[in-house]
């Protein structure tokens, strides 16, 4: 307790260098805290927002769709597929689809589309295009409804009410067309997302395309999105080989990449703190050591072991970088915590945003265990730190270190 | 008590030897109050340093208490030193962010004495050295004889056998040096601790029942009274 007490009071000693350190703890503590919680909210809001969008957790097709999105490759029996669906405890919610390349035009202009058949009332329980309608309704049970974004909408030059026609290409290889009415504008995060797809009820679609009651993908949303690729894998094998279950791993790999790679460079960037940290740290004990070199031999004058020596000035080191971490998780985390409540508005980025599909709006993540290593590795780095200037400290004869001049 | 044979000592000074002690053949008794006395540079402190474990002779022998003190690692040197001798320098080297009770406590807390038994203790020998009332005073609000009252507490508050002083009244006025000579004479009768110092201090060799006089390293004279 007493070197405790030694090592505490040492550590006030110069109290404007200890600041300086201690400051430098903090803003190194606190600004990886933010920068963690603010790429977790990023990388989470580009996940969430396209799971949510479309892709879901998890989806079947017919073996061989997801490389060849024909309609000759829409899955047959549907309902065998669905019963083993129902059965998986881990699943909350599915959705059956048609999806198909199209053509949507309107009186001025045409675009290019992916064409969504879906079951309104299901697919708000999988996806969240309901949520981002900003004009009109989601789907009121009228006939030939379509909801499309407002960048189609402006490609298109139409607005609530305008009629667009819908062509995609058939079971028996002719032309499909339906008349649809525009019932609802939605805009998502995701501009790419927006410029591509649209939406219209599952029946219209599968009358259009002659596929009688045939589908082309059930989309699932898992209750823990951490159990994704055990449910897959069970599916896969209630379901066999006819079937091909994906999950947004599968789906998504360029997503999955970018949050590969942006994880990655957070890794980077808490590695420079850290060695920034480091020597700030090797150089404030080397000092703090060098100025009480007579001190310590005094100290083994009086009998004072080597160990004692070095327990005392890793004791200093641990108090600076405990208190540090402390203050600084606090500030790091309590910044999360609020700025992940009302959000940060990037609006100048907010193009590059979209584009990745994150939206303008970013809302930093906590998560303890990031943080709670975060601190330990900061204090581990504060008791590395020292053991260095330590190690002079305890190579000196006593004689020698009385003597220093 | 102390035996020393033939002792040598050499330093390197940028690159240079310093013969700093010659073939130096000593004897003390337990009980001796001794000065080591001598010009400047002329191994008085080297002495005392190498017969207190605090540096390692170049050659020849120091037999402390039956122990051969070279053939001692680091940390048996170590508990020799805490154990049976105390030391008193010149600038009373006091640890700063310590109280005057807690410097003297030190020493006890790296004998393993219980905190209850050195607040105890180290407050004992304060008041024996009529400085009881600074035992939560800072060095920095004592006066150089109280600091050095301090170091005197500190480096006999275990008893040890052996006290080594270097130079402990140099930096006190003739009153405060002459108070703290006749304390620590008093200590060496009543508890026949073995007291030996380095000085050119005429108080200081008046006080001593035995004189070393060193020379250019060597031992000039021995048992020399004024």
């Amino acid at each position: 307790m007493m070197i405790l007490q030694i090592a505490w009071r040492n550590l006030w000693r110069n109290k404007r260098r200890s600041f300086i350190i201690l400051t430098s703890i903090i803003v190194g503590v606190a600004a990886t805290d933010w920068m963690d919680g603010l790429a977790r909210g990023y990388t989470t809001q580009m996940l969430e927002n396209q799971l949510g969008a479309h892709t879901a957790h998890l989806q079947i097709h017919a073996k061989g769709f997801n490389d060849n999105k024909t309609v000759q490759n829409f899955m047959r029996n549907s309902d065998s597929v669905m019963m083993a669906v129902k059965s998986k405890g881990q699943i909350k919610n599915y959705s059956r689809r048609i999806v198909t390349f199209g053509l949507l035009s309107s009186a001025s202009n045409s675009s290019g589309i992916s064409l969504v058949g879906i079951e309104p009332n299901q697919e708000q329980c999988v996806t969240t295009i309901h949520r981002n309608i900003v004009e009109g309704k989601y789907f009121t049970n009228t006939a030939n409804e379509i909801v499309i974004s407002r960048q189609m909408a402006k490609t298109l030059d139409v607005g609530l009410g305008d009629r667009l026609v819908a062509m995609a290409s058939t079971q028996d290889g002719t032309v499909g067309s339906e008349l649809f009415r525009i019932t609802g504008i939605y805009q998502s995060p995701s501009l790419s997302f927006d410029k591509m797809y649209v939406y219209v009820p599952l029946q219209i679609m599968q009358q259009m395309l002659h596929v009688d009651d045939r589908i082309a993908e059930i989309a699932i949303i898992g209750k823990d999105i951490d159990s994704v690729e055990v449910m897959k894998k069970e599916l896969s094998a209630k379901l066999g080989s006819t079937y091909e279950v994906l999950s947004y791993n599968d789906l998504l790999p360029s997503l999955v990449s970018q949050i590969e790679l942006m994880n990655s460079l957070m890794y980077l960037f808490f590695v420079l703190i850290g060695t920034a940290l480091i020597f700030g740290v090797i150089n404030t004990f080397l000092m703090a050591v060098y100025e009480r070199i007579r001190e310590f031999g005094v100290l083994k004058s009086i009998g004072m072991k080597d160990v004692y020596l070095l327990i005392m000035i890793e004791l200093e080191a641990l108090l600076l970088g405990l208190i540090g971490s402390i203050i600084g998780t606090i500030l790091g985390a309590g910044v999360v915590l609020i700025v992940g409540k009302v959000g940060l508005n990037l609006a100048i980025f907010s193009k590059g945003l979209t584009a990745f599909g994150s939206g303008a709006i970013l809302y930093p993540r906590f998560d303890w265990f990031s943080i709670g290593i975060g601190a330990v590795i900061i204090i581990m780095i504060c008791l590395l730190a020292a053991i260095y200037p330590a190690r002079r400290a305890m190579k000196l004869q006593p004689m020698q270190a009385i003597m220093y001049v | 008590m102390i035996s020393v044979e033939k002792l040598e000592k050499v330093y390197e000074d940028n690159g240079v030897p310093v013969h700093a002690l010659h073939s130096i053949d000593l004897s003390i008794e337990r009980g001796e109050f001794l000065a080591i006395a001598g010009p400047s540079g002329s191994g008085k402190t080297t002495l005392l340093n190498l017969i207190g474990a605090l540096d390692i002779p170049t050659s020849g022998n120091i037999i402390f208490e039956q122990e051969m003190l070279q053939d001692l690692n680091k940390n048996a040197l170590s508990s020799i030193r805490l154990n049976r001798i105390g030391f008193i320098f010149q600038a009373y080297n006091l640890i700063p962010v310590l109280t005057a009770r807690e410097n003297v406590e030190f020493k006890l807390m790296l004998l393993g004495v219980s905190e209850n038994a050195r607040k105890e203790r180290s407050l004992q020998v304060l008041n024996e050295l009529g400085i009881g009332d600074l035992a939560d005073k800072r060095p920095n609000k004592m006066s150089g004889g109280q600091q050095q009252r301090v170091a005197i507490a500190r480096a006999i508050v275990n008893n040890p056998p052996l006290v080594l002083a270097d130079e402990p009244t140099a930096n006190l006025d003739s009153v405060t040096a002459h108070a703290l000579l006749d304390l620590m004479l008093k200590m060496n009768l009543e508890k026949n601790i073995t007291f030996i110092f380095s000085s050119h201090d005429r108080q200081v060799l008046e006080h001593a029942r035995r004189i070393v006089i060193l020379k250019d390293g060597r031992l000039a004279e021995d048992n020399k009274k004024i």
